[in-house]
């Protein structure tokens, strides 16, 4: 079996959850914002058509100032294109609530109702954009408030409400009404574009997440599917080996010693697959115990290789096969030359570092670096540390003659202190980020 | 070795040919005596009463009561009974369970009938059996817990901790420290109660949440 347990890099191209429902949700609001702008320069232009053609206005140079801090207004709307923040929100609905007001100063007395309305669709901008920012309830809130003020420009304009007949006030109704409506309606079409936006982002991950757990699944069972067959295969060989041995055939010792090793080995592969929980470790890390597991798993002889972990030590999967293929040559060294029975390897975290050791109890040696160099020997010493060295750690090798090698492999830990959740910090959450994901 | 010398031991596990097999690795010694054995968690409570081992050498697999419950009750009812788990899976979260209700160490079940003999003796004698793998879980079990109010380690104690997941047995480390082995066994000694200790703690925090000190 190959690299047990292991599991594998993040899926690859995954597409972009964290930004995908967010664009999404940002594209429908720069859509209604642009729709907005459009709607103040068609109500502007329309304003200053009215203010040319609809006969004589009261006050001339008001008017013209109006139109043009509108124009102004407007313009700068469009070009600065600022978040919607209350100040901004607040003055734009207070120049719409001054310009229904200015509406009944500029039209000749008591004609409000009877001509066009000075202010055309303009102040409708306003209760639109309330509603587009803050949702519903802003945009009904701004609906009345100007509604207030279109009560105001009607007195501004000589008209008396409390004396006036039915029509008018059935007219100061509509206003409000329709005030009313645009900034509500429009809130909850954004309101409604952000909570599909939400959804999409949410499906979108789940997606991704249900992707990722199948692909582990799947690896999973192929394992151990190939395991349970070796070891039907072991168990038919031990019962029948057994078998002959009580009937009292002569079996020859190599092969019970070989009995006792394939079982070992099997021993060992289902125990590293099947009873531990699948670990759901971060996209695109592996774990480091799984990864000595798969190495002590291959079966090393006579050599009794044992693994000890602080955890299951999640780290970018690249650096997970680079320190157990590591581990794999001292592994090779230890065979060839240590005359060892025993390894142990043990992978902790320890202060932003992750640490392997592999010990054996073997004869050991004086370790003189300088000599060895001289000597020419230290060919695999140096690949070892060659590949530790390319992740930027270091290798440490102690031994005295008769009191076994101790080899350390020193690498840094990505994840750094202050993130208990143990999630790297190349793919640490963050406000363009929440879930975490990999870019 | 006299009769009276002899550790007696209690054996559960739900395999009667592995009770077999092991109560005849263990008698073969000559310095073992099995005066009982539980097919599974309930019985091995009220057997381990009656009978009264000083070494109960159990599974973690069993039906009725799960082993570490039965570890719990087991050590509950009679503190000075020394609890050996002889365990197929090693499965991490149920052995770490085992130690922290009062197990004092743990063997694979492919371990040998020698190496199965030495721990069984050097449990009775008070010395917790951590194999090197056990080690580095109860490092990382320390490691998490730290900067809660559990007890902390020493730094002597993650000292030996560390040695012992490197595979060094208790002499070395006694070499390598310059200390006695006697002592390197207390600090392995201290380790296991504070592990316990926290279990404990885990257990009344859990109990206070619920209420149920007031029922």
């Amino acid at each position: 079996m190959n690299e047990a347990g292991a599991p594998r890099a993040g899926t690859a191209g995954a597409p972009r959850a964290g930004t995908a429902g967010r664009s999404e949700a940002e594209r429908g609001r720069a859509i209604l914002s642009l729709g907005i702008l459009a709607f103040r320069w068609v109500s502007l232009a329309w304003m200053a058509v009215l203010a040319l053609t609809a006969g004589p206005l009261r006050r001339p140079p008001l008017a013209a100032a109006a139109i043009l801090l509108l124009a102004a207004w407007t313009a700068w709307l469009t070009l600065a294109r600022p978040a919607p923040r209350w100040p901004l929100l607040a003055a734009d609905l207070a120049l719409a609530a001054g310009l229904n007001v200015l509406a009944g100063l500029v039209m000749p007395e008591r004609t409000v109702g009877e001509r066009p309305f000075f202010a055309a669709g303009y102040p409708v901008a306003a209760a639109v954009s309330w509603g587009a920012a803050r949702g519903v309830r802003a945009g009904v809130v701004a609906g009345l408030a100007l509604g207030l003020s279109l009560a105001a420009g009607l007195l501004a304009n000589g008209v008396d409400l409390a004396a006036e007949d039915a029509p008018t006030l059935l007219d100061l109704a509509g206003g409000t009404l329709n005030f009313v409506l645009a900034g509500g309606a429009v809130g909850l079409v954004a309101r409604l574009l952000e909570r599909s936006a939400l959804q999409l982002r949410q499906a979108t991950e789940e997606t991704i997440r249900a992707r990722e757990r199948a692909a582990r699944l799947a690896e999973r069972e192929s394992l151990a599917r190939q395991i349970h067959d070796s070891v039907l295969q072991a168990l038919a060989l031990v019962h029948k080996r057994g078998r002959e041995l009580a009937a009292g055939g002569p079996v020859p010792p190599g092969q019970v010693a070989g009995l006792a090793e394939m079982a070992a080995g099997q021993e060992r592969a289902l125990r590293a697959l099947v009873l531990r929980d699948p670990d759901d470790g971060p996209t695109g890390a592996a774990s480091l115990r799984a990864g000595l597991e798969a190495v002590a798993g291959r079966g090393w002889g006579h050599l009794e290789v044992t693994v000890g972990a602080t955890g299951p030590i999640w780290l970018p999967a690249h650096h997970v096969e680079e320190l157990a293929a590591a581990v794999r040559q001292a592994l090779d060294n230890v065979v060839e030359h240590a005359g060892a029975s025993r390894v142990a390897l043990f992978a902790e975290e320890d202060g932003g570092m992750v640490a392997v050791t592999i010990r054996d109890d073997g004869r050991g040696f004086t370790y003189d670096e300088a000599a060895f160099a001289a000597a020419g020997k230290i060919g695999l010493a140096k690949s070892i540390k060659g590949r530790v060295e390319q992740l930027g750690g270091r290798v440490r090798v102690t031994s005295r003659p008769g009191a076994g090698t101790e080899v350390e492999l020193r690498v840094e830990d990505r994840r750094g202190p202050g993130n208990p959740k143990g999630v790297p910090r190349w793919i640490r959450r963050g406000p363009g980020n929440p879930k975490g994901v990999p870019r | 070795m006299e009769a009276e010398d002899r550790v007696r031991v209690m054996v559960v596990d739900d395999h009667p040919v592995w009770r077999d097999g092991v109560r005849a690795d263990l008698e073969a010694s000559g310095r073992i005596e099995v005066v009982a054995e539980a097919a599974d968690g309930g019985d091995a409570i009220e057997v381990a009463r009656e009978a009264m081992p000083e070494l109960v050498l159990m599974d973690l697999n069993l039906p009725t009561v799960r082993g570490v419950e039965a570890i719990r009750r087991i050590v509950e009812e009679s503190p000075h009974v020394r609890v050996l788990v002889l365990s197929a899976s090693g499965e991490e979260a149920d052995v770490l369970e085992a130690v922290k209700v009062g197990a004092s160490g743990y063997l694979l079940k492919s371990s040998t009938a020698a190496e199965l003999v030495d721990a069984v003796v050097r449990v009775r004698a008070g010395e917790p059996t951590f194999s090197p793998s056990l080690a580095a879980l109860v490092l990382g079990e320390f490691r998490r817990m730290s900067g809660t109010t559990e007890p902390g380690l020493t730094a002597r104690e993650t000292e030996v901790l560390r040695l012992v997941a490197k595979g060094y047995s208790y002499r070395e480390i006694a070499d390598q420290l310059v200390i006695s082995v006697k002592t390197v066994q207390n600090h392995v000694q201290n380790i296991l109660t504070k592990l316990q200790l926290s279990k404990r703690y885990e257990l009344m925090r859990y109990a206070i949440r619920r209420g149920l000190d007031r029922s």
